[in-house]
């Protein structure tokens, strides 16, 4: 007990620097050292949220239906992509050097012509938000796809695997670490992708409720909308990884095997 | 008719003691800067039973000899026979293999591992999910490491790794079992025991082995015969049979014997340059 007093653990210190921020938040604008218009105190943003509850469990709907269908473009499509780019030597000769450079366009810049051919309703931010996801998914994944040890497939063939038992016993388990890391990439940024096209140009959604609040100066209805975006990617990236522990059960060292039988690897190959 | 049949019949009982016939063969690949020579004229017969090593320089065309003796690698010209046939594709029940990096999924654990090969054949085979467990903890225990089989690769050390890995090149009984410097990534205690193990394993198998090698002790510790194969294009310049009685020991290494035929080889290996 007294070692723990000297030399806390990580995660101690961590859930201690989230107390701080969150008394913090708190204690700055109540004793007046930064006005309430640049940080309302969150006893103000959290007592914001209760009061209009609908208005912003409404457009946390709105802002999720959007990011799911933004990441099934981005991490659906980005990992396939991927795997055929980066797993074909001849297209990914061809193709990697084009989507390496498109990565550096700043994609934000497409979202007028995407309200343009979609509207300002949730189809114009799917489809920025999948775009501005889907390139780095799909690098990720083909550079992923590529360290797979080839030594593997060698072994599998020696030992009379087919061509689809190469693909499905071997291939899949050894890139879902890549996959996994794609998703949990892909919906991060798809997460970013809707909730800038909606600050930008929208009628609903979490994005919307900043942008409208801030013209009206109304800074707890803005930071009640931050703190749910906050809420919703922090929860997004632990629920990821937890799905990822469970199914990637090998990289992760030091595990009882007992948890979780290798077997849901194979079978369930996301 | 009669004599035909006779002829046929004493054919297929020489055969049966060839275990790996290879004649002629010779490979050429096609590289960047045009054709490479890689094997030439390699002719060699291993009996069933018999422990072969191949020993040469690096980049010879050892590694690529095993692969054409797997069927995992397509011939030039030449003829390879597995127990009398022809070995145009992988076979696992014909011919296992057991590669330098243990190649161990590292998804599966070690039983799970050494049951891959058996869990390919499905539905192909009449054989139960028990049965399969069974003879995969059967071979967990043969290679000494009953109790680990359901530690992940990740878990287990170099030596172990490689045990799973001749457990699994041996869980569907192939007569011939080929290794491609299976011990090579381990330290030297290790592969020494290693190399004491896998005499141990083979004595109680009776399989056909082909091992490749760099280290001479190692070649002449374990083989009956030793064929020594130059620089690219690979030939093979030396056989060296090695009239070490069974079963080897550590001891027998520092006799005279041990030391000259592994003078014999490291002469023939330091000729090619």
């Amino acid at each position: 007990m007294r070692r723990s007093l000297t030399l806390p653990a990580p995660a101690t210190v961590r859930r201690g620097m989230l107390v701080a921020v969150l008394l913090l938040w708190e204690l700055v604008p109540r004793t007046g050292l930064l006005p309430e218009l640049f940080l309302p105190a969150l006893s103000s943003t959290l007592a914001v949220l209760y009061e209009d509850w609908r208005i912003y469990s409404a457009a946390l709907l709105v802002t999720l239906y959007e990011v799911a269908l933004a990441m099934v473009i981005a991490c659906g499509g980005g990992i396939v992509a991927g795997a055929v780019v980066g797993g074909i030597a001849r297209l990914r000769d061809l193709l990697l050097p084009v989507f390496s450079s498109l990565y550096a366009v700043p994609i934000v810049i497409l979202y007028p012509v995407f309200t343009a051919w979609f509207g300002v309703g949730p189809e114009s931010k799917i489809a920025f938000a999948g775009i501005y996801a889907f390139f780095p998914v799909m690098l990720s994944t083909a550079a992923g796809i590529r360290t797979i040890d080839p030594q593997f497939i060698v072994a599998a063939r020696s030992m009379g695997a087919t061509l689809t038992q190469q693909v499905t016993r071997v291939i899949i388990p050894a890139s879902l670490p890549t996959v996994f890391a794609g998703l949990r990439l892909g919906g991060a940024l798809a997460i970013i992708g809707v909730v800038v096209s909606e600050m930008l140009t929208a009628a609903a959604g979490i994005g919307y409720l900043v942008t409208l609040n801030r013209t009206i100066l109304d800074s707890p209805r803005v930071f009640a909308a931050l703190l749910m975006i906050l809420i919703l990617s922090v929860a997004y990236y632990m629920l990821a990884r937890a799905i990822e522990r469970r199914m990637v059960v090998w990289q992760s060292a030091g595990r009882s095997p007992k948890a979780a039988r290798p077997e849901n690897a194979v079978v369930v190959p996301a | 008719m009669q004599h035909v049949a006779n002829l046929a019949r004493r054919e297929e009982a020489r055969q049966e003691q060839v275990a790996i016939e290879v004649a002629n063969l010779s490979h050429v690949y096609a590289g960047a800067q045009g054709a490479v020579p890689a094997l030439e004229d390699i002719s060699m017969r291993v009996g069933a039973g018999r422990f072969v090593v191949i020993v040469g320089p690096s980049g010879c065309g050892k590694t690529s000899l095993l692969m054409m003796l797997a069927g995992l690698r397509s011939q030039g010209q030449g003829t390879i026979l597995c127990h009398g046939r022809p070995i145009p594709d992988p076979d696992p029940q014909r011919v296992g293999v057991i590669f330098q990096e243990a190649s161990l999924y590292p998804w599966l654990t070690a039983l799970d591992n050494i049951e891959f090969p058996l869990s390919l054949r499905g539905a192909r085979d009449r054989e139960t999910r028990e049965e399969r467990r069974e003879r995969a903890e059967a071979m967990l225990k043969l290679v000494g490491l009953e109790g680990f089989g359901e530690r992940y690769p990740h878990e287990l050390s170099g030596g172990m790794k490689q045990r799973v890995s001749i457990a699994r090149g041996l869980v569907q009984d192939p007569p011939v079992l080929l290794m491609d410097e299976p011990f090579a990534a381990l330290d030297e205690q290790t592969r020494m025991t290693m190399g004491h193990e896998l005499l141990r394993i083979w004595s109680t198998t009776s399989k056909t082995v082909v091992f490749i090698t760099h280290s001479l002790t190692e070649a002449v510790y374990l083989a009956d015969e030793v064929l020594v194969m130059s620089a690219r294009p690979g030939r093979i310049i030396d056989r060296i049979p090695v009239a070490l009685p069974r079963p080897r020991s550590y001891e027998m290494m520092a006799t005279d014997v041990f030391g000259q035929l592994r003078e014999r080889i490291w002469q023939q290996i330091r000729k090619t340059p």
